[in-house]
C-alpha cells in the first residue's frame, strides 16, 4: 500500500483529480478535532493500492490558518510516500510557490500540471520536460475534467514511490550562509530531530511562529545566532 | 501609493509589502510579490473588500490588508 496526499492551491482542480483517481471508493469525515473536511479514498493501479488523502487547498505552509496547519502536519508527521502537488498550469507562477515549499519540506512530490487546456487557451507554452528537470521532480500534464493524463499520473505516483528523490533549492550564497549556520545550531541543540533539517532551519530564519513554538526557540535566540554571520 | 488607493481600472507594480509578519506572509503567499503587476477591478458595495487582478487571476482583499501593499 502506498500513502498518497494531494496538495495544492485552492481551485486548482484537486478534488477533480481526487475523484478521478478514487472513483466511488471515498470516505468523507473530519480532521481530528476540527471541522475541516477530510476526504480519503483508495485507488488500485497495477495491483498496488494507493491510499489517497485530499489535503485542504492552501497557498503556503506558514500554518496561520487551520487548513495550512493540517496540511503541514500531515506532510511532516504522517510522511506520505508520495505527495501529488496539483498545479494550475494557467496560474503557474503563483502555484509553484507552494511547490518550492513542498520541496523544502522534503516531500516526495509528483506534479500534476492541471488545466493544461486553459493554459493553452491563454497562449502559454509550457516546456514540461524542462520544468521537470529544473525542479528535479516528475511532472505529468493533465486535464482532469476530461480525465486526460490520469493514467499517466497513476504511473508517475507508482514510479515515485519506488524512487525517493531529494531535490533541493539553492538560494544565493548570502542566504545559504545563514541557512548553514542555523542548521548547525539546530543539530547542536537537537531541535525537532524528526523534521527535515533544512526546512526547520529555513522556517526558523523566517521567524515562523509555529515552528519557533514547536522548537521552543525564541526570536532573540535566532537573532543572536545569525549575528554570528558576517 | 498604497494598493488600496488605486481606482477602478487603474493598475500598478508592487514595490513593497509591509505589515506584521503574518499579514505580509499571507500576501506574499497569494502572489503579491515585488514586481508583480496588479490591477484594481472593482469595489464591493461598501467599498470593502476590493477585487484585484494579477498574473491572470482575481483576488479579493480587505481594504485594511491592501493598505500594506505599496505600488507604483
Amino acid at each position: 500500500m502506498i500513502k498518497v496526499a494531494l496538495a495544492g492551491n485552492p481551485n486548482v482542480g484537486k478534488s477533480v483529480i481526487f475523484n478521478a483517481l478514487t472513483g466511488m471508493r471515498q470516505k468523507i469525515g473530519n480532521w481530528p478535532g476540527v471541522t475541516v473536511e477530510k476526504k480519503e479514498g483508495v485507488c488500485k493501479y497495477k495491483d498496488v493500492e494507493f491510499h489517497i488523502v485530499d489535503l485542504p487547498g492552501i497557498y503556503g505552509f506558514t500554518a496561520h490558518s487551520i487548513d495550512e496547519k493540517i496540511a503541514r502536519d500531515y506532510i511532516l508527521k504522517e510522511k506520505p510516500d508520495v505527495v501529488v502537488n496539483v498545479v494550475d498550469a494557467s496560474n503557474i507562477e503563483r502555484n509553484l510557490y507552494l511547490t518550492m515549499q513542498l520541496i523544502e519540506m522534503e516531500a516526495n512530490i509528483v506534479i500534476a500540471l492541471n488545466k493544461m487546456d486553459l493554459a493553452e487557451q491563454r497562449g502559454y507554452k509550457i516546456d514540461v520536460r524542462k520544468l521537470s528537470r529544473e525542479l528535479g521532480v516528475p511532472v505529468t500534464p493533465t486535464v482532469a475534467v476530461r480525465g486526460e493524463g490520469i493514467e499517466e499520473l497513476k504511473s508517475a505516483i507508482l514510479q515515485a514511490s519506488k524512487t525517493k528523490r531529494k531535490p533541493s533549492i539553492r538560494y544565493s550564497d548570502g542566504i545559504e550562509r545563514y541557512i548553514s549556520l542555523v542548521e548547525s545550531k539546530v543539530i547542536e541543540n537537537s531541535i525537532l530531530p524528526d523534521c527535515p533539517l533544512r526546512f526547520v532551519a529555513i522556517k526558523l530564519l523566517e521567524l515562523d511562529n509555529e515552528i519557533m513554538k514547536e522548537a521552543k526557540v525564541g526570536k532573540e535566540v535566532i537573532e543572536k545566532w545569525i549575528s554570528l554571520v558576517s | 501609493m498604497k494598493l488600496s488607493e488605486l481606482r477602478e481600472g487603474e493598475s500598478g507594480v508592487v514595490v513593497e509589502v509591509r505589515g506584521d509578519s503574518e499579514v505580509r506572509r499571507k500576501l506574499l503567499d497569494m502572489g503579491i510579490v515585488k514586481g508583480a503587476e496588479i490591477k484594481m477591478v472593482r469595489n464591493a458595495p461598501l467599498k470593502d473588500p476590493v477585487e484585484f487582478e494579477l498574473k491572470g487571476y482575481y483576488l479579493s482583499l480587505r481594504r485594511k490588508e491592501a493598505e500594506n501593499v505599496i505600488v507604483e
